[in-house]
């Protein structure tokens, strides 16, 4: 076969195997227009906000902060001897495979399921929702730790270290200056993607304010929905610009 | 009686990088106190190789090195550290943390001397930051202690990497192109302050250079390698055609 035929072939392949995904994901145009008038419904029910609920929703809001910011350090933490320990150039290789490997199957596993299992373990609250944070960033932050951590330039290390540095030294003022303000990016980016995250722990009784979203929605209060996704946007938006602005100048 | 040894002394030196590069293949040198050494040679001769083996930044495959009478090679950490001390080294590339303030780059240069663990949370005894800014000065660079390494420009890294290495208080310089990155004005600011310090204190130095006509106008002493090999090693004034001819002429084999 020469190779555009073989292209050809390839390309009417992946157009089945994308036919096949559309069908059995059961995408309907038609569908989708028939229920535009059930989502404008939808909208104008939702206005105006019942602007009654917006203490609960704030005290709710609060908590999903909490639990974002408490989790993301407490997770910033623990990554540290992870992140080092899964790092290329810090480790030999039997340590190094076993750490990586550890870190991609827990990585794998979504805040959210680990917020079932943490209900399960020590019951409703922010706690769990506080746990499951802490398990899933944890692995992400190692990840991100170990490729700063192996991207650094050598020549710095390689000069505090011909000083006549000891090991911590080196580490110190050779490798330190050098991650540092990478980790705090890493880390202030997954706290504005933990509070998002955290919104919806509520839904599993992990916390926060999912929980008044699931309840408003569910009793078909949907003006006091819409005022606590109000509120959400607002805190979203707040700290989204905050940790932007801390971001521009750790870097 | 310090005095009866060789500031840096190398028997059979040697260092083969897998699979079959063979970087020195058998160095032995002696080299006086306050000589000026200009190592040359075609780019693959072994020379970086060989200024960072004599700190042991390359372990060496073979041979021995001793700094005034003490081993290099085979040398414990603790011992290991005490000779790197004895030695600054300068970098093609400056390797400054970039990041970092001026003061604190020049300041990592006393970390072989200060007590360890205040150094840790960036704690230096007074008369080290005086040394340090003192080096500064030297270099002509102590209004800039407070910025950043990476606003500089590399004429004025290379600066203060000197600083940093002199802040070690060493006995010996080692410098690896020090001025490969940098144009021909640089070259003759940083070489000077080079010759400044080997004059005045009476350092020496061990400067890797690609520049023949650089090494002859700085140098008191050339040293010669081709394919890991010493080939020359003699005042400038020896260099003859035929010796230029034998280091740079028919590329490597």
């Amino acid at each position: 076969m020469t190779r555009s035929a073989r292209r050809l072939c390839l390309g009417i392949g992946f157009l089945v195997l994308y036919g096949w995904f559309l069908s059995a994901t059961e995408v309907s145009l038609s569908r989708f227009v028939r229920g535009l008038p059930w989502m404008a419904d939808f909208l104008r029910r939702m206005v105006p906000p019942d602007l009654s609920v917006l203490s609960s929703a704030a005290v709710g809001a609060l908590q999903t902060l909490q639990i974002a910011v408490v989790g993301t350090t407490v997770a910033a933490l623990l990554a540290l001897p992870l992140g080092f320990l899964s790092a290329r150039t810090v480790v030999s290789q039997p340590i190094f495979y076993p750490a990586r490997a550890l870190l991609n199957f827990f990585r794998s596993i979504d805040t959210m399921v680990y917020a079932l299992f943490f209900v399960a373990a020590v019951g409703l609250g922010p706690f769990p929702g506080v746990l499951a944070v802490v398990t899933y960033t944890t692995m992400t932050l190692a990840k991100l730790y170990s490729e700063a951590i192996e991207g650094i330039d050598q020549g710095p290390v390689d000069a505090v270290a011909a000083t006549g540095a000891g090991r911590l030294q080196v580490l110190r003022f050779g490798i330190l200056p050098q991650v540092v303000p990478l980790f705090a990016s890493y880390v202030l980016y997954r706290l504005e993607t933990n509070i998002r995250a955290a919104t919806i722990l509520g839904f599993v009784g992990a916390g926060g304010i999912g929980f008044y979203i699931q309840t408003y929605l569910r009793m078909i209060n949907y003006p006091a929905a819409a005022a606590v996704l109000l509120v959400l946007v607002a805190m979203i938006m707040g700290v989204d610009f905050a940790s932007s602005r801390l971001r521009a100048r750790i870097v | 009686m310090a005095d009866c040894y060789d500031m840096i002394r190398t028997r059979g030196l040697r260092k083969t990088f897998p699979p079959n590069t063979v970087a020195l293949d058998g160095v032995d040198l002696d080299i006086q106190p306050g000589e000026f050494v200009m190592v040359i040679g075609q780019s693959g001769a072994g020379k970086s190789t060989l200024l960072r083996c004599l700190n042991r930044l390359i372990e060496p495959t073979a041979g021995e090195i001793a700094l005034n009478g003490s081993r290099v090679t085979g040398a414990t950490p603790e011992a290991l550290r005490a000779v790197r001390r004895q030695m600054g080294m300068i970098f093609q590339q400056f390797n400054l943390v970039k990041r970092a303030s001026v003061m604190e780059n020049v300041l990592a240069g006393r970390l072989g001397h200060v007590p360890g663990l205040p150094s840790l949370f960036g704690r230096f005894p007074r008369k080290d930051r005086e040394l340090a800014l003192s080096c500064l000065r030297l270099v002509g660079l102590e209004d800039f202690a407070e910025r950043r390494a990476d606003r500089l420009s590399g004429g004025e890294q290379q600066r203060v990497a000197i600083a940093r290495a002199l802040a070690q208080e060493p006995k010996v310089i080692l410098a690896d192109e020090p001025t490969a990155s940098l144009d021909p004005m640089l070259t003759e600011s940083i070489m000077g302050i080079l010759q400044r310090i080997n004059r005045e204190r009476g350092l020496t130095l061990v400067v890797s250079q690609h520049m023949l006509e650089t090494a002859r106008a700085y140098g008191t002493r050339i040293v010669g390698l081709r394919q890991g090999r010493v080939v020359f090693d003699g005042p400038p004034g020896a260099i003859t055609p035929g010796v230029v001819q034998a280091l740079y002429e028919g590329g490597v084999s």
